[in-house]
Order: structure tokens, then sequence, then C-alpha cells
């Protein structure tokens, strides 16, 4: 990597570092780690996610970041043998052993995937009510509000608001991943989850898409898990560093603000990742 | 690589090794387009082999068959047996269309709820009974028809004392159903991408429900193309029916009388001694197969303007 790219990435990573300090957190992680049959796939996770701030998990493959996103927001709860130990709180109530049924977490805590998945039988306006009607909610003028909301927040609106009846599979990759987006934010989530929401996308839908991310974070916390280390210094204001370890499970390196991951880090491991030493 | 290194003209290597491949594939080519010839005149062969008996039947099939379906009679009348007087006096074979559409339906009635939705348990479930229950599937799939019939015999006719009826016969039907539509509904729904599953969980969307509306809409297609493929093959089978229906000589859509159908007529009029119903039976044979032609190619039309519409 060369120079002059290198200290672009680090000049995003300054600029954030005017972020105000980090408030409350929206979620806690507390040791956390994940096993697969028994089999660890990654642990000793402890950070707090801030509210209304953008935090990425980055590393190389296989350092855990997706597997860490996922338990989130119990995604492995169907996969078999997975087994999440330590603490997830959400608002400080404990989301695998507190009160908080996983329908509800769902709710507050969306997920965004890596490749766009709109639900290819339903309309572009089904899809972004989809959430909603999935818990119960029928009442059109309601639907419709919330239709129109997300999609806006989603920056999808103008460009769909004719053809709100079309199947969603009409619309490029670019655009059906911005509806998932909005699908998402129709919950009215407290949390986003974004699982490289970008890597299958071409750059301009990707610059859409993080400019998006960057306006969205007024009204919810996200987490975004990147392989690509300039988005991270692009977008985030936090940053954690995973890798994975001897034993092939990963663990976290590193917590802080991204300005300080990028430019002033403590571990030697994190500096050679993001000097594009290794990874 | 060495060589390379030496002459130091990457170009002019590189031009060099293309000239080489041009005339290495250049000397190769009349040998490899001999061979290509022969592979084409060999598949032709093999075409017209399995193509000629398919065409000798069809031409015999409408040969002898046409003139029977073209009176009007043939669907309106119920079967007469001939006399010397009359030896032509065949009647016609309403009883045996109606029943064999009347035994399809009650059939898809009964299999198609119970065929789907253990196909989608199947299919999304990873437990023992799923397990027992996809083996019990494929084994019944692979049994010889006329054991449903047996089935249905002592179990619908006897035990149930239900009597020869359309009935017992659209449960023997059923029961062949079964089988394909589950296999098929498994696949279909097997198909649907994970991706979908997840994007639905983590929206908030209950288990159940991810089944009901994300995953069976997105299976559709393959789901219906199985159920008409099962109602097709069920449709042209005599063996279940034979046993069972009581090949009545009356036409009625009611489960508990009984009924015939095209299939039972063509092997009870091949049987007979007088020709002219001998002759009957190709008008029945067009029949049918232009029933189950009309099904699939409904089913065909039916899922790729299904897909076209994604």
């Amino acid at each position: 990597m060369d120079q002059e790219f290198m200290a672009q990435v680090k000049m995003d990573a300054v600029e954030k570092s005017k972020a105000p300090d980090r408030g409350t957190a929206a979620m806690q992680l507390k040791n956390v780690a994940v096993s697969f049959h028994g089999r660890t796939a990654v642990r000793n996770c402890t950070f707090d996610i801030s509210k209304n701030r953008v935090t990425s998990l980055i590393g190389p493959s296989g350092s855990g970041k997706t597997t860490l996103l996922r338990a989130l927001n119990r995604l492995h709860d169907l996969t078999p043998g997975a087994k999440v130990t330590g603490q997830i709180l959400l608002e400080g109530e404990d989301i695998y052993r507190g009160d908080i049924t996983v329908t509800e977490l769902r709710s507050r805590v969306g997920m965004v995937f890596q490749r766009p998945n709109p639900f290819p039988t339903m309309s572009i306006y089904d899809n972004a009510v989809s959430g909603l009607r999935f818990n119960g909610i029928k009442k059109k003028s309601i639907l419709d509000e919330a239709a129109e909301t997300s999609l806006r927040s989603a920056a999808l609106w103008d460009s769909v608001q004719s053809r709100l009846k079309v199947a969603a599979s009409n619309l490029s990759g670019g655009e059906q991943q911005r509806l998932c987006i909005a699908r998402a934010l129709a919950m009215d989530p407290e949390v986003l989850l974004m699982d490289e929401p970008t890597s299958a996308l071409d750059p301009i839908a990707t610059l859409r898409i993080e400019e998006l991310m960057t306006t969205l974070k007024q009204r919810v916390t996200v987490v975004i898990v990147t392989h690509n280390m300039q988005q991270a210094a692009r977008i985030s204001d936090d940053c954690a560093f995973l890798l994975m370890g001897e034993d092939r499970a990963g663990e976290l390196i590193e917590f802080d603000t991204t300005e300080k991951i990028f430019n002033n880090p403590i571990d030697p491991r994190t500096l050679d990742y993001t000097l594009g030493r290794f990874g | 690589m060495s060589d390379i290194i030496e002459l130091q003209h990457p170009q002019q290597v590189g031009h060099e090794m293309r000239a080489e491949i041009r005339r290495i594939s250049e000397r190769g080519r009349g040998r490899r387009q001999l061979r290509s010839r022969i592979m084409v005149a060999l598949c032709s062969v093999a075409l017209a082999i399995t193509s000629v008996p398919l065409l000798l039947l069809l031409y015999q099939l409408f040969q002898r068959g046409l003139p029977v379906v073209l009176h009007p009679s043939f669907y309106t009348q119920l079967p007469q047996t001939p006399s010397l007087v009359a030896p032509n006096a065949t009647g016609g074979v309403s009883n045996a269309i109606l029943g064999s559409l009347v035994l399809s339906v009650y059939a898809a009635v009964m299999a198609i709820p119970v065929g789907v939705m253990v196909g989608v348990y199947l299919a999304e479930s990873d437990s023992k009974l799923a397990a027992m229950l996809r083996i019990i599937s494929q084994t019944m799939a692979g049994a010889p028809s006329i054991l449903m019939g047996l089935f249905a015999f002592s179990f619908v006719v006897r035990a149930l004392h239900v009597g020869y009826t359309a009935l017992a016969g659209s449960f023997a039907l059923a029961v062949l159903m079964l089988p394909v539509i589950v296999i098929s509904s498994e696949i279909a729904v097997r198909g649907v991408p994970n991706t979908l599953r997840e994007a639905g969980l983590a929206l908030g969307a209950k288990p159940h429900k991810v089944s009901m509306r994300i995953v069976l809409p997105a299976a559709v297609t393959g789901i219906v193309t199985g159920i008409i493929l099962a109602i097709s093959r069920a449709i042209g089978e005599t063996a279940p029916v034979l046993l069972v229906i009581g090949g009545g000589y009356i036409n009625s859509w009611k489960p508990l009388d009984p009924v015939s159908a095209l299939p039972l007529s063509i092997y009870e009029n091949a049987k007979s001694q007088w020709p002219s119903l001998r002759t009957q039976v190709w008008g029945i044979a067009l029949v049918l197969v232009v029933f189950v032609f009309v099904l699939s190619l409904s089913a065909r039309i039916w899922a790729s303007r299904k897909q076209q519409a994604r």
C-alpha cells in the first residue's frame, strides 16, 4: 500500500477524532466468546458500543468479526452447536439471559447482510414494511408512513416512490441494499448491525451507502464489519481490531476510537494491520 | 524461466510463444474437427433411435384415436355393450372422463396439504422424525403402484366399509402422489437461500412466519410444478384404482359412488371380444395423453411466467 494512500486513511481517521467524547453505551460486551461444537471462534471481546456512533469491527479473514456481529442479535440461536458466553448488554439488559425475548431483541437490533437479500416475492413497499407485518402491524396508515420514512432515511424514496408495487428484484444491487437498510430502519431499531454491507457493491453504490451511514448515526447506533480499512477510517468513530490467534480462534486485540487505532495504537499488531503489512 | 531472463526481450518472447501456440493449434485442427463431426453423428443416431418408437406410438395413437374422439357421443354417452345386432354400439366414455377428473381432484385435495406441509417440515428440520419421514417417502416413491391399490382395498374398501367408491380410488391415488409432492416440496424449500431466512429472523419474525411468509412464497414455483407432475402421474395410473373404484357405469362426482377412470376403461376395453370396443381404446388413450400433456404444459408455462416476474 503506498504512502499517499495511507496518509489519506490517517487524515480520514483524524477527522473522525473531532467527534465528541463517547457518550453512553447502547450495547456493552463483557468477555464475549462464541464457540461452535466446543471450538472457539471468537473470544475476549470486551468493549462498549456507544450511542449514535459508528463502531467498526476490522481484522483479517477468520478473525471472528462476523461471528461476533451475529451474536449481537442472537442469529446464532438456530445454528446447531453454537454457544455464546460472557455478557452482551442492550441498555443494561443481558440479551441472552434477561427478560428480553429474541423477537423483541431483533426488532431493537436490526441487521443488514453482506449480500443484498430483499424478499424476492415481495414488492418494494412490502419489503420495506415486512418487519412491521411480521410483528403483527396491519394498519395501512402506519405501514404507509413507515414505508415512506424508512425509504427516505435510506435515500431511496425519490427513486422508487412511483414504483412501490414493483418487485424488489428489479432494483439494482445498490438500491436493493438500501432497501434492506430501509427494511431494517422501518422497525425503528436502536442499533443497526451491518455485515460488510458494501462488499457486493460497486464503488459508487458503496459511496452512497457510506454517506448514508454517517447520516444514519444521528438516529441509530451503527456497528459495521468491514474488510476495507479505508472504509473503517472514513466512516467509523470507534474501532475494534480482531485477529486470529494461534489456535485459530479470533480475539479482540484492541478497541479504541478510530483515530487512536489508525494513528496511535497500543498493540504493534494493530499498527501492522492498519499499515497493510499483513491481512 | 532462465531462458526468458537471458533473452531479455519479454515482448519478443511473448510473440514467439503466441506463434508457437498458433502453430500447434493449427496442426490439430483437422483432427479435432473430424472428432467433433463423429460425435455429432453419433448423437444424431441416438436421437433417431429414441424418437422412432415415440413417433410410431404417436402416429398410431392419432391415426386410430382421432376417428374415435371426433364423435361427440364419445364424450357424452355412457358405455354400451355391443351385441350381434349392433356390433358397433360402443357408446361413449363420459363416466371415465368424469371419473378421472373427480378422482384426481379428490386425490389432489387429500395429498397437496399433507404433502407440502411434510415437505416444508423435512426441509426445515433436522430431527430424527424428519429423517424417518424422508426415508419413508423415498421408499413410497419407489413402491409399485398396485401396492397403493391393495392398501386402499384392504383399508378403505374393506376395513372402513367404504366400498368400491371414488373415495377409495382417490385415496389410493393420493397415497401415490404424496411422496412425489413431499420430495419436490422439500427440494424447492431447500433451494430457498438461507440469507432470506436470516433476513426474516433478523427482522424479529418468528420461525413459523419465516416459513409461511418468506420461504413458502419463494419456493412456490417448484412446489406447484411438483404437484402438477404428481397429478399427471396419478391420472394415468391403472393399478391403484383397478381394485377399488368399482368401474361404475354412471356419471357421478359423488365421493361415495362407484366411478370409472380412463386407464381402467382402456384396460377393460382392451380385453373385450368386440373389435369396436378395442378400437375405442385408442380414443381413450388419446384423451388421456392430451390430459397429461395439457397439465405438464401448463405447469411449464406457469413456472416460466413466475420466473420472469421475479
